[in-house]
């Protein structure tokens, strides 16, 4: 019998924005291992916790009633990040998270999925504002998010990654 | 935007519906795990975010097995007062049944076994599980005696989940007992 978490599921171009499932969990754990991918992110991280951060990405959706996709190759399916709506409760407001699999960097994945997950944010579930928050080191994601038109906001201090740069989205008023 | 899980089974017993979790629970296990009665349930130190985060995993079981833990609920009442079934994170060295009552309030009703139970029948013959074990801390009196009720036996010698796949976080003694059920009768 096959479980899956009921979201909606967004397509770009070249992307699929979906629901996780077994099968992303190679990739998935690939990511979490990698010390440099996670270096922003409380990481490195062993198998066992890669299984629960995975299922925890389904079950944020339940819990909240949003949450973040697995980004795939729109034609292989094969899981590239993760991107999307995210508001765990430790966070300052809700936040449009990304992060993209080292062997996926570099393609515009996080771009082309972090304009579907902000407009999905936007237009399907109401939101007026959103941020992204970034390690100060994360000079990667901060290009990005100067790309997607954020303006940075006060830091934030994480009671456990410390001090992050809080990056605030253009409103949907300024983006239609 | 409601978010369900798809395909999960509801269990019923005499007193019980057995159910997937879902995101009216997290007030009930938020209860819980900040409580005392966490002990045996949750790691040392757990906090609200923590908790959450305890909580998704639970509901992102069903989805990376098809099958996980179901909450505890009285037929009629849909509050959570624990939860109990088949469990199989990775890093255990064999399928469990697990269970972790959540609620005071049903300690003496014989509630947990109906449960534990019933999701061990549901393990044997829907899942179509040859065997099952149930990973209890030596000091959890209630739960060696729910085992034992159970017809659940001491294993000395099986491996633990710590034992499998030991991590940093793991406390430097085991204190882990490996207790197996007792396999479904042939049918006669």
């Amino acid at each position: 019998m096959t479980t899956t978490i009921t979201i909606p599921t967004l397509h770009t171009q070249n992307l699929t924005l979906r629901a996780p499932k077994p099968a992303d969990l190679p990739a998935y754990t690939a990511f979490r291992s990698d010390s440099v991918q996670t270096k922003h992110l409380g990481g490195p991280f062993n198998d066992e916790q890669a299984f629960s951060q995975l299922g925890e990405i389904a079950g944020h959706w339940q819990l909240r009633g949003f949450g973040r996709f697995i980004v795939a190759d729109r034609t292989t399916d094969e899981a590239l990040g993760v991107v999307g709506p995210f508001f765990p409760p430790d966070w300052p407001e809700r936040e449009i998270a990304w992060s993209v699999f080292a062997n996926a960097q570099g393609r515009s994945i996080a771009y082309e999925a972090v304009l579907a997950a902000r407009k999905f944010a936007y237009d399907t579930l109401g939101w007026t504002t959103a941020i992204s928050m970034i390690a100060d080191e994360n000079i990667r994601s901060i290009k990005l998010a100067q790309r997607v038109g954020c303006t940075r906001d006060a830091d934030y201090q994480h009671p456990e990654f410390g001090a992050m740069q809080v990056w605030r989205h253009p409103s949907p008023e300024a983006l239609t | 935007m409601t978010v369900t899980l798809s395909n999960t089974p509801v269990l019923e017993t005499d007193r019980l519906i057995l159910r997937a979790p879902h995101g009216g629970d997290w007030p009930y296990w938020k209860d819980m795990a900040l409580s005392d009665r966490a002990e045996y349930i949750t790691a040392p130190g757990v906090n609200e975010s923590i908790a959450w985060r305890g909580m998704g995993h639970i509901i992102g079981h069903w989805v990376m097995h098809g099958w996980g833990s179901f909450i505890i609920t009285r037929k009629g009442d849909d509050a959570a007062l624990g939860m109990t079934g088949p469990w199989f994170p990775v890093g255990w060295p064999e399928k469990e049944l697990g269970w972790a009552i959540w609620s005071p309030e049903i300690e003496g009703t014989s509630i947990a076994f109906e449960a534990a139970a019933a999701v061990r029948d549901y393990a044997f013959e829907t899942l179509g599980w040859p065997t099952a074990v149930s990973y209890i801390h030596r000091d959890n009196a209630r739960s060696i005696k729910l085992a034992e009720r159970l017809g659940a036996v001491l294993e000395p010698g099986s491996p633990t989940p710590a034992q499998a796949a030991p991590s940093e976080t793991d406390s430097e003694e085991d204190n882990i007992l490996v207790y197996r059920h007792p396999t479904p009768e042939a049918p006669s």
